[in-house]
């Protein structure tokens, strides 16, 4: 008995990893990871050396930046909150998620990119890039929250729905309600931070300037003044300073017109009605309109997504593996595990889009800057998290004192579930990545979908959209699955990551 | 009367805890509940709050406390639904000043008074089960149903508690695992074993054979 639930635990463990790496592989044969450079060696050798002359060249611009860059991430969470606590209460309706699902799975560029065109560039159009998202990624944490606090009796509950949920369920869940949020709050700074990217004038807007003139000083200073920013979080963000904060990025931002509801009502029954539909051209030229962009840019895209995706996702693996240990007192010394934090700590608050900005510059357009990004990033936040777990676990005292053998007897058999669970949560947050990256140039659909908008042809964009939303529906979809084969979900709290 | 049972059987799970089960307990009594964990006991207690919500304060063995809410507010969810919305809404930030009266008042009796505006989760076992009793109590109700609410309290507390529920509620009904403070305080005992009544008398007839059967003596 014990033998058969042993090889069941290893085979399925087993068969999934074997799977996934099989995937990776061809994944690896088939994207092209070429550099492009003239010499990417004197390029990465001026960038990183800059990080000792930082220097910025209007500092008043610099804080205006920073000051806009927080202000609509605090307005931006503050809405969230809102609508994804509504949302939350109705999450127990099929069109309620479905509808929650298809919003998560549409990346907050390409939300921004869809209101740059109907309100243009202004801090509403960020606002809503932002609010959109993350009012549904809130909604369904959120419900999954409440769910599993459910410890006061169904016998003692009374008639008044609403009184009991707020005396029970809700101070149950706070803590963890709270701690998500922040933690929604730390990547609302980040994805504003990224909508410089597309002219709003947060951080990534002055980043991508002083990029491409070369002012890597400039660059530098930015980012580390970010990391200070989202390092000291707890201590500006909290239960104190949240109203305040609210209320002052009000009057900081002041300028919320540009809504337009003339242009809204033509994007929704003009522009992304299919050409051939609009001008009643039949169903012949419909179907050819379609045939295209199928053949030319939704195929090639929707590879070329999946091919990057389940690279970084192997990739990502590999390296969790080999970082956990940097950050565990079962392997390293106090030092080693101080240094490596940090290096972590950086690469997570280093939003994926920058770090492929920076590599696209150092190595040119292949799909090496994606996948380096995607695996730093993500590599980072499951080692830490891992790496935490591993110091909680109790070896016992006659354990072996050699660290491979502890690794790969004692450590990685306890952790393997939990880390396979994690890579799962991330799965689908890789996948939105790798397709919002083809903005920077390489061919997946992210690419396509910004091409179309250059050629304002929104008809294509935003059935580029669908593709990419249903295909980022079905990576979740499958990973659930495969959590629920590998009783993974257990593990973990799915808050944490 | 307070509770009549006529030849039920009692399941939980498809799984028939207790059989044929007939019980006649009369307004004013106070029954203690005995027998080894498992015999039935809490599955009984929660057969007979459902028979007479209306009627009944029901303190379940784990309690039912919200952790993260103050002594005062897990006390005043007894009456939710006695109140508005609205009014439990503003209670949540401002206690109300007449509910804050009368709560401190049971708290005070309970020995809890330092800790009114503690969160639970900071409390022992012992003083969470006198906020579980401070909530029946505030229900105002006339019976109660109560799952071992004592177990954890020393013997000057218990017998304190005790008291008080007695003055509190008209009917009590509570399972305890202490035979001495059972037959001590209560007019009666039932004994439960193997899905059956074995004993059902006064507690000035329990004799020390009864005992024996109850807890020692396998069949």
């Amino acid at each position: 008995m014990i033998y058969r639930s042993y090889t069941m635990f290893v085979s399925k463990n087993f068969r999934v990893s074997f799977a996934f790496i099989a995937i990776g592989l061809i994944s690896f044969y088939f994207a092209d990871l070429e550099i492009t450079t003239i010499d990417a060696t004197s390029l990465s050798q001026d960038f990183f050396l800059s990080i000792f002359s930082l220097k910025f060249h209007d500092y008043s611009l610099l804080l205006e930046a920073f000051l806009t860059t927080i202000t609509i991430a605090v307005l931006a969470i503050f809405f969230s909150i809102i609508f994804g606590a509504i949302l939350s209460l109705f999450f127990g309706s099929l069109l309620v998620r479905i509808s929650l699902a298809f919003t998560r799975a549409i990346h907050e560029l390409f939300w921004a990119l869809i209101f740059l065109q109907i309100f243009g560039l202004n801090t509403l159009t960020a606002l809503l890039a932002i609010v959109i998202p993350y009012s549904a990624t809130l909604a369904k944490v959120y419900a999954e929250i409440l769910q599993e606090h459910d410890s006061f009796g169904d016998m003692l509950r009374g008639r008044d729905r609403v009184s009991y949920f707020l005396y029970t369920k809700i101070p149950d869940a706070l803590p963890q309600l709270i701690s998500y949020t922040r933690y929604r709050f730390e990547c609302a700074l980040r994805s504003t931070a990224i909508l410089g990217f597309v002219g709003i004038t947060t951080l990534g807007y002055y980043l991508s300037s002083s990029f491409m003139q070369g002012l890597y000083h400039e660059v530098w200073l930015i980012l580390i003044l970010f990391y200070i920013l989202i390092a000291t979080i707890k201590l500006w963000f909290n239960k104190y300073t949240f109203i305040p904060l609210v209320v002052a990025s009000f009057l900081y931002l002041d300028d919320f017109s540009g809504f337009n509801l003339a242009n809204l009502k033509r994007f929704f029954t003009e522009d992304i009605i299919p050409y051939p539909i609009k001008n009643d051209l039949g169903l012949e030229s419909t179907l050819s309109w379609f045939d295209t962009i199928f053949t030319n840019e939704i195929l090639i895209g929707a590879t070329n997504t999946l091919v990057l995706t389940q690279l970084s996702l192997l990739l990502t693996a590999l390296l969790t593996l080999m970082l956990f240990p940097l950050v565990s007192a079962k392997f390293a010394n106090k030092p080693t595990r101080i240094s490596a934090h940090i290096f972590l700590v950086i690469l997570r608050s280093t939003p994926e889009y920058i770090l492929a900005y920076i590599f696209l510059q150092l190595f040119g357009p292949s799909m090496l800057p994606a996948v380096l990004a995607l695996m730093l990033h993500n590599g980072s936040i499951i080692s830490h998290l891992i790496g935490a777990d591993t110091d909680a676990m109790k070896l016992g005292i006659n354990t072996t004192k050699r660290k491979g053998e502890r690794y790969f007897y004692e450590v990685l058999p306890r952790v393997y579930g939990q880390f396979l669970a994690f890579l799962f949560y991330r799965w689908e947050i890789i996948m939105r990545e790798s397709a919002i990256l083809g903005v920077l140039g390489i061919t997946t659909l992210g690419f396509y979908i910004d091409s179309a908008i250059e050629d304002f042809r929104l008809d294509k964009m935003f059935l580029l959209l669908l593709v990419t939303a249903f295909l980022n529906i079905f990576v979740d979809v499958i990973s659930k699955k495969t959590r629920e084969y590998l009783k993974a979900d257990k593990e973990i709290s799915p808050c944490r990551v | 009367m307070a509770f009549l049972l006529k030849n039920e059987s009692i399941s939980y799970n498809e799984q028939v805890i207790l059989h044929s089960l007939s019980l006649d307990i009369q307004k004013g009594e106070s029954v203690a509940l005995l027998g080894k964990s498992g015999s039935g006991k809490s599955t009984l207690l929660k057969k007979l709050y459902e028979s007479k919500k209306e009627e009944s304060a029901y303190i379940p063995q784990e309690l039912g406390l919200v952790e993260n809410l103050s002594v005062y507010n897990n006390v005043y969810i007894a009456k939710l639904d006695e109140f508005s919305t609205i009014h439990n809404l503003i209670n949540l930030i401002k206690p109300a000043q007449n509910d804050l009266a009368t709560i401190k008042e049971i708290i005070n009796t309970l020995e809890l008074e330092q800790k009114l505006f503690e969160k639970v989760h900071t409390l022992s076992g012992g003083q969470k089960q006198r906020v579980a009793v401070g909530r029946a109590i505030y229900t105002h109700k006339s019976i109660l149903l109560a799952d071992e609410p004592i177990s954890a309290l020393d013997e000057y507390l218990s017998s304190k508690v005790i008291s008080i529920l007695k003055e509190s509620f008209q009917t009590i009904i509570c399972a305890i695992h202490n035979v001495e403070l059972a037959t001590q305080n209560f007019d009666r005992v039932i004994g439960l074993k193997n899905t059956q009544v074995i004993i059902d008398k006064k507690c000035s007839e329990l004799s020390e054979d009864d005992i024996q059967k109850l807890y020692y003596v396998c069949e």
